[in-house]
């Protein structure tokens, strides 16, 4: 998710309420913050971001325009000389006797103008209105009395008071619905029966009179001034997050208690008598905010927003007090480096994560549950002590939850160990609440076992105050640059950087700093299936084989090969095939004609697919060898067969000829049987070409490591990748299920050779070493290269082996070498079973996406398990890894 | 696409047909307001935004746009407003406007335009004041009234009597119209404005004459942002080939500097070869940047570390033949079979569409590489033992990159492994391809002072303070090695010696890698 154009105090300028009354027209009525200077014209921004397209020339006609017209401005109004050394504070008296009021004048213009401009038609009700009045743009979101001129919704009185949003996350992100409580047709109708209704019991004058004078519509005015090029992202967002519902929250309160026209009223009354008595803005201001909570609600509006926070509005009607909050979400994570150096972007947690939880995540909720937990963006207590201030039973659940959370714990997990006081949903609707609240985020559990870098994206700028605030919380730990120096070094599991088990909680404490502050990110391990080219080829004959056979039980049963063709998915027979009349071939068949009395051709071929992996032994391979040229033999004997005995769809295609077409000769039904008879001909002998063919090709064998068989019949044979192995079929579930095969069959081939079994997936494990390094080199991957500080600021270049055996690492991993090497004598089998059982439950993991360290929280299983069943399969994977 | 094009004007004489604001030409007709004989709606309800066209006094004079209440068309306009003794009530009021579409795909649409309504409203105002063009029109023109009833036909004449001539006149469409009233003859307004919207519409540009001394010249600038800050540690990569598109009317500063571009040399060592200083090939080249024609890396060392992106998995899968592109651009034809002489031109041969680099002369590989080479260009590189490596192999060298590995030691490890991989693939343009393409990130070196650290903390930093290291102001882990060592132009051999005798106390320094 790509962050949005965000307002700030630069490009959001100020927040004005403009009403129109039906009597006396338009009005301004308040405007936040007070002091509102004529924006600088975008072309003279400090940042000369957009200065490039504005001509010169025109500019100094245009500025010659703009004087004309300013001088022969009305008497009345204020120099412009004089407006620009005005502090906007004390009222002026111009020459003439005319008094200028300070909150006369917002952004450079009067008010008296901008409240008609400001006040667009009815055609704009409820739609947006956008006017750029350069360089300011006016966004708003105008509300409009029905058109039956009344504004109150007596039907609405007897509803309850608005839900407290804070209590309820889900009614916070449906505001719009909580606001409008029915259909807006609905709500119409509604409002003339009352009408009706009122008519009918008689309404007061009063009322009527106020109908009559009363205002006509409001308008809540975003005053923005944006750059160019972000100016309609800036629109888009802030209209659909803030700008609509916050007219909406008013309108509601407007409809139900005439709320924003009496506060208006009151305003308006503070500010005339202010002008009279002339007193200074800000103190008028104060008054106005302290005795209004609709101008209140402005200012807490512009404040907030303006700084990217939560603004929570107040607004005391006086039906009760009105609460409302608006923001606009920022994502807090993105999942690559932002494009430039952009700045805004600088800090965000850098994952992959969550981008997942877009499309695969949405058919199951187990997968947010298992995968993610709470990370509180501000101290716990703190959280708990806000939620304590009152206190009902969502919040006592609430601060069960919290209590429950740790960031090293999944949503599940939290289920679990709050011995089943929180559901899952529970669990899950609180932690939505936090999140879209912005008190804490979602991550994936941390874990010791996992791999912690320092983040590219992390905001060095802050490194200063940051380091200061973790020499406070974690006195006793590394200084803050050493330990995000250790972590930058070389990617390793983050418990090797702990001195020893008493200090694990701390660290993960640390650990959980680090991430809030976007620090540090986690090093992700993505796995594709590779394809040796020795099962490529294996699965490549295997299937040929079986083809051919099926071919040939075809022609057996006097079928032509043709309309077998359509049942198998890969049909290969290539018409093309110029094997017609090869006498070589013929020959060479018959002469093993005497063999295949028994034809033994289903049976055998079949056998060639399916227990070819028992087949290692060269002379079983000769006799099928033997056994398939005999088939070709076989075949080459057949055409007399088929001739005399036609498939059924043939002798129905001659039956039919001969009973639609009566007058077909004898001459021509010669000929046509004397065109089958060459179709079948033809196919015969292409059938025994492949066979020949196929004969003539190595026989497949199986080597320990099909990595590194450099056998000469595979030279032409690249890797092949299985991009998803989830998603794979035809050839590629062939390829998978050979890997199984071969999975569960290593323990019979041989004693296992240490060494593979520490290949673990990582950078550089992929096994691409040739055979006679690669038992040495596969110790060396671990090698990681350190660069240690020895303080004076010396820094030394040192190897050190953090694989193999001679680590804890090491040791850890080659807890699939115990198992493969030591324990690979008695129980070897039983492991190799469980790595064969494991590899279709982990096909799913295996696209890229999907991190590997995940699995087994996913998979419900121990987490060295998951590792080492993984290890074990790691010479089929194509690892990568980044966040 | 400029939907709609009109001059409105106000008109303040009560009592008359012609009261208030009224679209006086528009193209096409009846865009804005109806006219007989166009069945076509107008695009919107003129009444509705007839106060944004001609506003009041205190908004004239500037650029206003304003959209329609369905959302779908916004109206830019310029109200001049022109005071002199001459006009009724000492007030001309014009308005020039340009109907375009909200919905632009991008708001960058909407932004070139703003310029045209500004040279627009200049050059009108300009003739206005100089020979009252507008408010003495003699073409004749028809006025629609904004409720759309019955449309007038009228012909104005302002002059000092100020009398209005009403006449039925058939509408002119954008046509001859003929001498009226027995005036020089010239362009009726609506045929000129129609001009502009085609030529606009068809050619991003227009040409003009109004009269014998007047002429518009507009022209549409694409909109692009401010272009990051060129640094003296960039490494600008040609995206297009210089050399065919430069000619000696260019600036001459850029011409230096685009003759030493070649995706080596950093901007430090450009500017030296070009004999141009420091800022002047940094400003050259941000505007170079703006027209999106280079784009920057950094500098390329084997002792550097660089890593995957997510974007790594584009890659694997090859998406949109990725990897071939990559091949042809990385891999070596073996010096030992042949040399081509026209590699460094026929690199250009697949990637002028995409955005690869396509100028680096191969010469400059020659202190990395044993054998300089050009690229392979055969796409297949099967045929006569061409060295295109597989794309697996590609593949795995891709990913094999991570934190904490230098290239030299992810060299080794290739090399190790069986595979040399210096003999079929340019490393340098294998690490610069991932970073163009976004497949890798370079993992920088920072280094890091305690002491500096707490100082900036409290505010009390003093760089360059009493018995401070020139090399002080870098240790707050916001300056990459690669900025030490072209500003001070020292090897990071050389920083980390100087650093040793940096006064700090042990352990102050520490170096963080990110």
């Amino acid at each position: 998710m790509a962050l949005p154009v965000l307002p700030s105090p630069s490009n959001f300028l100020a927040v004005a309420l403009v009403i129109n009354r039906s009597r006396d027209g338009p009005r301004f009525v308040f405007h936040y913050p007070p002091h509102v200077g004529p924006a600088q014209c975008s072309g003279a921004k400090p940042d000369g971001a957009d200065d490039v397209d504005i001509d010169d020339d025109d500019d100094i006609l245009l500025g010659r325009a703009t004087r004309d017209g300013l001088k022969r401005s009305t008497s009345s109004d204020p120099d412009a000389a004089e407006l620009s050394h005005w502090n906007h504070e004390d009222h002026l008296v111009t020459e003439s006797g005319t008094q200028v009021v300070p909150w006369e004048y917002v952004a450079g213009f009067p008010t008296k103008d901008l409240e008609n401009i400001l006040t667009p038609a009815r055609a704009y009700h409820k739609k947006l209105f956008q006017i750029s009045l350069d360089p300011l743009l006016c966004v708003s979101y105008p509300v409009h009395v029905p058109e039956n001129g009344v504004w109150r919704n007596k039907k609405k009185q007897q509803q309850q008071a608005p839900r407290k949003e804070d209590a309820d996350a889900a009614a916070a992100t449906d505001a719009d619905a909580s606001f409008r409580p029915a259909d807006r047709r609905a709500s119409d109708v509604d409002q003339i029966e009352a009408r009706d209704i009122a008519k009918a019991a008689v309404k007061t004058v009063e009322e009527t009179e106020d109908k009559k004078s009363s205002m006509t519509m409001f308008n809540l005015v975003f005053i923005l001034n944006p750059k160019k090029h972000e100016a309609k992202d800036l629109v888009d967002v802030m209209f659909f997050h803030i700008i609509k519902k916050i007219n909406k929250a008013y309108k509601y309160c407007q409809q139900r208690s005439d709320f924003v026209w009496k506060e208006s009223k009151r305003i308006l009354a503070l500010k005339d008598k202010a002008r009279e008595d002339k007193r200074t803005m800000s103190s008028l201001w104060d008054d106005i905010l302290s005795t209004s909570s609709l101008a209140a609600s402005m200012q807490d509006l512009y404040d907030a927003i303006s700084r990217n926070r939560i603004a929570a509005l107040q607004l005391d009607t006086p039906e009760g007090l009105v609460t409302h909050s608006v923001q606009i979400p920022v994502p807090f994570h993105i999942s690559d480096l932002p494009q430039d150096d952009s700045d805004d972007q600088r800090g965000l947690w850098l994952t992959t994560a969550n981008s997942l939880m877009g499309d695969d995540a949405v058919d199951e909720p187990d997968y947010v549950d298992k995968n993610f937990a709470l990370l509180p963006m501000t101290d716990e207590k703190k959280i708990i002590a806000e939620l304590q201030s009152d206190a009902d039973e969502t919040t006592l659940q609430m601060i069960e939850f919290v209590r429950h959370c740790k960031p090293t714990l999944s949503f599940y997990q939290v289920g679990q160990q709050s011995s089943n006081i929180l559901t899952p949903a529970q669990v899950r609707k609180f932690a939505q609440h936090f999140i879209f609240w912005r008190r804490a985020i979602a991550i994936p559990p941390l874990h010791a076992r996992d791999m912690y870098i320092v983040s590219p994206n992390c905001d060095m700028r802050r490194l200063p105050q940051a380091a200061a605030q973790w020499a406070r919380q974690f006195p006793l730990s590394p200084p803050l640059p050493n330990f995000l120096a250790e972590l930058s070094v070389a990617p390793r599991p983050y418990k090797l950087h702990c001195p020893s088990k008493a200090h694990r909680p701390v660290y993960m404490t640390m650990l959980a700093w680090l991430m809030r502050g976007g620090w540090v990110t986690q090093l992700c391990t993505f796995a594709y299936v590779v394809v040796w080219p020795e099962i490529v080829y294996e699965v490549e004959f295997a299937f040929e084989a079986e083809e051919i056979a099926r071919a040939k039980r075809a022609q057996n049963r006097g079928g032509e090969p043709r309309s077998v063709e359509g049942e198998g998915d890969f049909s290969s027979t290539s018409a093309g095939m110029a094997a017609l009349g090869d006498p070589a071939v013929a020959d060479f068949g018959s002469g093993f004609l005497p063999l295949l009395e028994d034809s033994p051709d289903l049976a055998s071929s079949v056998a060639t697919l399916r227990d070819l992996s028992l087949s290692h032994s060269p002379t079983l391979a000769r006799t099928q060898q033997h056994s398939r040229v005999s088939d070709a033999g076989h075949s080459s004997a057949s055409p007399t067969l088929l001739i005399t005995q036609p498939t059924d769809s043939d002798q129905l295609e001659v039956l039919w000829r001969v009973t639609t077409n009566a007058s077909t000769t004898p001459a021509e039904q010669a000929a046509e049987k004397a065109r089958l008879e060459r179709i079948a001909d033809k196919t015969a002998r292409e059938l025994i070409e492949r066979a020949t063919a196929h004969a003539r090709k190595a026989v497949p064998v199986q080597t320990a490591h099909p990595s590194v068989n450099s056998a000469r019949h595979l030279a032409g044979i690249s890797p092949h990748i299985i991009l998803d192995a989830k998603k794979a079929t035809g050839k590629e579930s062939l390829y998978l299920s050979a890997i199984g095969r071969r999975l569960r069959e290593r323990g019979n081939r041989s004693p296992r050779d240490g060494g593979d079994g520490g290949l673990r997936p990582g950078p550089g494990t992929n096994s691409m070493m040739s055979s006679s390094q690669r038992t040495s080199s596969s110790s060396r991957l671990f090698e990681h290269q350190h660069t240690k500080s020895d303080g004076r600021g010396n820094h030394h270049h040192v190897k050190t082996a953090v694989g193999g055996s001679s680590s804890k690492e090491g040791k850890e991993n080659g807890a699939a070498n115990a198992s493969g090497g030591a324990a690979g004598v008695k129980d070897g089998k039983d492991w190799d079973e469980r790595v064969a059982n494991a590899w279709p439950l982990f096909w799913k993991y295996f696209n890229g996406r999907s991190a590997l360290e995940r699995i087994a929280l996913q998979e419900e299983m121990k987490r060295k398990d998951a590792w080492n069943l993984l290890t074990a399969m790691s010479e089929y994977l194509l690892c990568v890894r980044h966040w | 696409m400029i939907q709609g094009i009109f001059y409105a004007r106000f008109f303040p004489q009560e009592g008359y047909m012609l009261f208030g604001t009224k679209i006086v030409a528009q193209s096409p007709p009846g865009c804005i307001v109806p006219v007989p004989g166009v069945s076509k709606p107008p695009l919107f309800d003129f009444s509705v935004l007839s106060e944004y066209v001609i506003p009041r006094q205190a908004f004239c004079n500037r650029y206003i746009t304003v959209n329609d209440p369905e959302g779908k068309y916004s109206v830019l306009g310029f109200p001049v407003s022109i005071r002199s003794q001459r006009y009724d009530r000492n007030e001309f009021i014009f308005n020039f406007g340009i109907v375009v579409e909200c919905e632009a795909v991008t708001v960058a649409d909407q932004i070139p335009y703003e310029r045209v309504v500004r040279r627009l409203a200049v050059t009108f105002a300009e003739m206005e004041k100089q020979n009252c063009y507008l408010s003495q029109d003699p073409a004749r023109y028809h006025v629609g009234g904004s409720g759309g009833k019955n449309a007038e036909y009228s012909q104005y004449h302002q002059k000092m009597q100020q009398q209005v001539l009403l006449q039925q006149q058939q509408l002119v469409a954008g046509g001859g119209g003929g001498g009226g009233g027995g005036n020089i003859y010239r362009r009726p307004i609506e045929s000129l404005l129609e001009i502009v919207k085609e030529d606009l519409n068809n050619y991003g540009e227009c040409m003009i004459p109004v009269d014998d001394a007047n002429t518009i010249n507009m022209k549409l600038f694409p909109h692009h942002p401010t272009p990051p800050e060129v640094k003296g540690w960039h490494v600008p990569v040609a995206k297009m080939k210089f050399s065919e598109v430069v000619d000696p009317t260019w600036d001459l500063t850029l011409q230096r500097v685009i003759a030493h571009i070649d995706g080596v040399s950093d901007v430090r060592r450009i500017a030296f070869a070009a004999d141009v200083s420091l800022e002047l090939t940094q400003l050259a080249l941000r505007h170079l940047l703006y027209y999106d024609t280079i784009l920057l890396l950094d500098m390329f060392f084997f002792g550097a570390c660089y890593a995957p992106r997510p974007a790594v998995a584009d890659f694997v899968t090859n998406l949109g033949g990725i990897v071939d592109e990559c091949a042809n651009y990385v891999c070596i034809v073996g010096s030992t079979t042949h040399h081509s002489p026209s590699s460094p031109t026929s690199h250009h041969l697949s990637s002028s569409s995409d955005k690869l680099p396509s100028t680096i002369g191969s010469e400059s590989l020659g202190d990395v590489l044993t054998s300089p080479g050009g690229s392979s260009l055969s796409n297949g590189g099967s045929g006569g033992g061409s060295h295109r490596i597989s794309n697996y192999m590609l593949i795995k060298l891709m990913t094999t990159f991570c934190v904490g590995k230098t290239v030299a030691e992810w060299l080794k490890g290739h090399v190790d492994a069986g595979f040399d991989v210096m003999r079929f693939v340019d490393v340098r343009r294998l690490v610069q391809f991932g970073l163009i393409k976004g497949l890798l990130y370079r993992v920088h070196k920072y280094i890091v002072s305690k002491q500096y650290l707490a100082a900036l903390a409290t505010g009390q930093a003093r760089p360059l303070g009493a018995g401070g290291d020139s090399l002080q102001r870098y240790t707050d882990g916001r300056h990459t090695f690669d900025q030490i060592m072209t500003e001070q132009n020292l090897t990071d051999g050389e920083i980390m010696d100087r650093l040793k005798s940096f006064p700090a106390p042990a352990g102050d320094l520490t170096v963080l890698y990110k």
